[in-house]
């Protein structure tokens, strides 16, 4: 989703050839498998300098374990004194917390650093190195700092779903659990999307920290079934930042109620989405080398 | 290898007068000022050449070379950097140059060098066979040792620019731009960077731009000198060329057995400075002869010797004329 735009041109008569084709197929082919060994060399120094402060990866974990509990909490509290809201139960509200927490791991674990990188990176002034390296900016920023052990929130996730169904009586089919991930594809390109959009913004206010803040707590409410928010809330949640398709659509396809046409629209948006993003994110590279010092 | 014509840089920037009132009113109202960092360039430069930008802060010798590596775009005009735009930043282009800048680091801070070496090697698609042979080899030239193994937070500012040098120059560029590589360092290391980065471009053939504010750097560095002002190339050429038209005068440096009146020696040329320990004498240079043989006659000589007029002295003389003259 971070590759280069890959050629688009088109032979320009009919009489094409296999060979071009075949060609361009391979040079996409190598241009994919350097993506993928540059992706393992930067988890590998993300890995290395996570584990040079061990002291925080430790902290950080145990960190984790307390905030998926802090995201059940209210959930708990709630249905303590009702049966459902807005048509769910708990065991089916537990779902949506379960993405959510997935849905953090990924945010805190290769979103955000690299947000924060490139915002440090305009600051200083050091997004020069980067435009210069032969390889897609873009692709380098979102890469250079994950978190690895971020996917601790994999594991708290599994462990609320599997309490979820385990207060449902059943057990997700294979379908299921495939429109799920399909649906939670979808999901994490939306979510990179908006950060890119808030990204391209540092290029021309530098300071975006409130912006993110912003997002951050908008993105709170996505632990809740997107149906119990009504009104003006709602129609914020739907087209401004898609919380729906963030935790609800993935909730719903999980335990088999997601209709497909919501499923192809997620994936449309997401299309959409990291589409403008891309767009933008040019534009603002752009900018940056026109007028930067 | 490089190929500038007319080449021009505007950048728009927002103005702001002091005191609260003005900064609350421009939060409405902004003031843009057009200013131009450079002002019709044209450079030619031959591969395996070293040239020196000089000028004074603010010339437009940063944005020339930042034009020149693609990370600017220009306003107008032509840029061909071994065939390529360089604002097209091609992954060929790229694969050629590098770009080191004194005050900005791409080393990665919580890591010892040897990891960002490692990055940069996935990036440009080095080899692991060259990797390693340009690693020894680096590795002996700037007497990195076990430099590269401690976090880049623990060097010094020396040992720092050492692993800069050697990150960027993994895949064997071609072309060199070096932007101030040696601010802040001491006098030894300002040495060890000028020796390693001369012994790159004769070893490899390699091109090499340098901006410095360290005259010593250009001096040593660079036969060619472009001396940049206000955005325009105000003279390019030999450096000494550039001394001998500046000042043709000659420094005769004089040492004394014993004092000497100032006078005796105002009647010989003009005189720069006169104090205990040496006197300096200014004279056009067809009088130096002339002049020695009479100082040497007349005065109680201990020690003599002839100069040209120091570097920073000729270059703010090249600059206040180039202010004089509009």
């Amino acid at each position: 989703m971070a590759g280069e735009p890959l050629p688009t041109s088109t032979p320009p008569s009919g009489r094409t050839s296999r060979e071009p084709s075949r060609a361009r197929a391979t040079a996409v082919a190598s241009r994919y498998a350097r993506y993928a060994r540059l992706l393992r060399t930067q988890i590998r120094a993300s890995l290395l300098l996570g584990l040079q402060y061990r002291a925080d990866f430790v902290l950080d974990a145990t960190v984790n374990v307390f905030w998926t509990g802090a995201a059940i909490l209210p959930l708990v509290i709630v249905f303590q004194s009702r049966a459902s809201i807005a048509g769910w139960s708990f065991g089916e509200a537990l779902m949506v917390t379960g993405w959510f927490t997935f849905l953090e791991g990924v945010l805190d674990g290769a979103i955000n650093p690299s947000v924060a990188d490139v915002v440090d990176h305009v600051r200083k002034g050091t997004l020069d190195f980067v435009l210069l390296k032969p390889a897609d900016a873009q692709f380098l920023v979102s890469t250079t700092r994950l978190q690895p052990w971020r996917a601790t929130n994999v594991l708290s996730a599994v462990a609320i779903f599997a309490w979820g169904f385990h207060l449902l009586g059943r057990a997700p089919t294979p379908g299921a659990v495939g429109l799920a991930t399909l649906s939670m594809l979808a999901a994490v390109a939306v979510l990179y999307s908006l950060k890119t959009l808030a990204v391209s913004a540092a290029f021309y206010f530098v300071r975006v920290d409130n912006l993110t803040h912003l997002f951050d707590s908008v993105f709170d409410a996505a632990r809740w079934p997107s149906n119990i928010f009504r009104g003006v809330v709602s129609v914020v949640f739907t087209f401004v930042i898609p919380l729906a398709l963030m935790t609800t659509y993935p909730a719903e396809a999980l335990l088999g109620s997601l209709p497909i046409r919501s499923l192809f629209g997620a994936l449309g948006g997401a299309v959409v989405a990291l589409t403008l993003s891309r767009a933008v994110w040019n534009r603002a590279i752009a900018h940056y080398t026109s007028a930067g010092g | 290898m490089i190929r500038v014509r007319a080449l021009r840089k505007h950048f728009d920037v927002h103005e702001r007068p002091p005191g609260v009132a003005a900064a609350f009113r421009s939060l409405f109202r902004r003031q843009t000022k057009r200013v131009t960092a450079v002002d019709g360039i044209d450079l030619d430069i031959a591969p395996g050449e070293r040239v020196g930008f000089l000028g004074p802060n603010g010339a437009g010798k940063t944005t020339t070379l930042k034009v020149l590596s693609g990370l600017l775009h220009p306003t107008s005009g032509e840029v061909a950097v071994d065939g390529h735009e360089p604002r097209r930043r091609e992954d060929a282009f790229l694969k050629k140059i590098m770009l080191v800048l004194g005050q900005k680091q791409q080393l990665l801070w919580d890591l010892p060098p040897a990891e960002t070496f490692e990055l940069n090697r996935a990036v440009y698609d080095v080899p692991r066979e060259q990797y390693r042979a340009t690693m020894r080899e680096l590795t002996e030239l700037l007497e990195l040792g076990d430099l590269v193994n401690k976090p880049a937070r623990t060097l010094s500012l020396g040992e720092r620019m050492k692993c800069e040098l050697a990150a960027a120059l993994i895949h064997r560029p071609r072309l060199l731009f070096l932007d101030e590589p040696t601010i802040g360092l001491d006098v030894s290391m300002q040495a060890v960077v000028r020796d390693f980065v001369k012994r790159y471009n004769e070893q490899n053939g390699a091109t090499l731009i340098l901006t410095s504010h360290y005259m010593e750097d250009v001096a040593r560095l660079c036969p060619r000198v472009v001396v940049i002002d206000r955005g325009q190339i105000v003279y390019d050429g030999a450096l000494e060329a550039l001394v001998e038209r500046t000042r043709p005068d000659k420094r005769i440096v004089l040492r004394f057995a014993r004092e000497v009146d100032a006078r005796d020696l105002e009647s010989l040329g003009q005189l720069v400075r006169h104090g205990a320990g040496e006197s300096v004498l200014q004279v056009p240079k067809d009088a130096v002869n002339g002049v020695v043989g009479r100082v040497l006659a007349e005065l109680p000589v201990s020690d003599l010797t002839v100069e040209s007029a120091p570097l920073e002295e000729v270059m703010s003389e090249v600059f206040a004329r180039g202010r004089g003259s509009r």
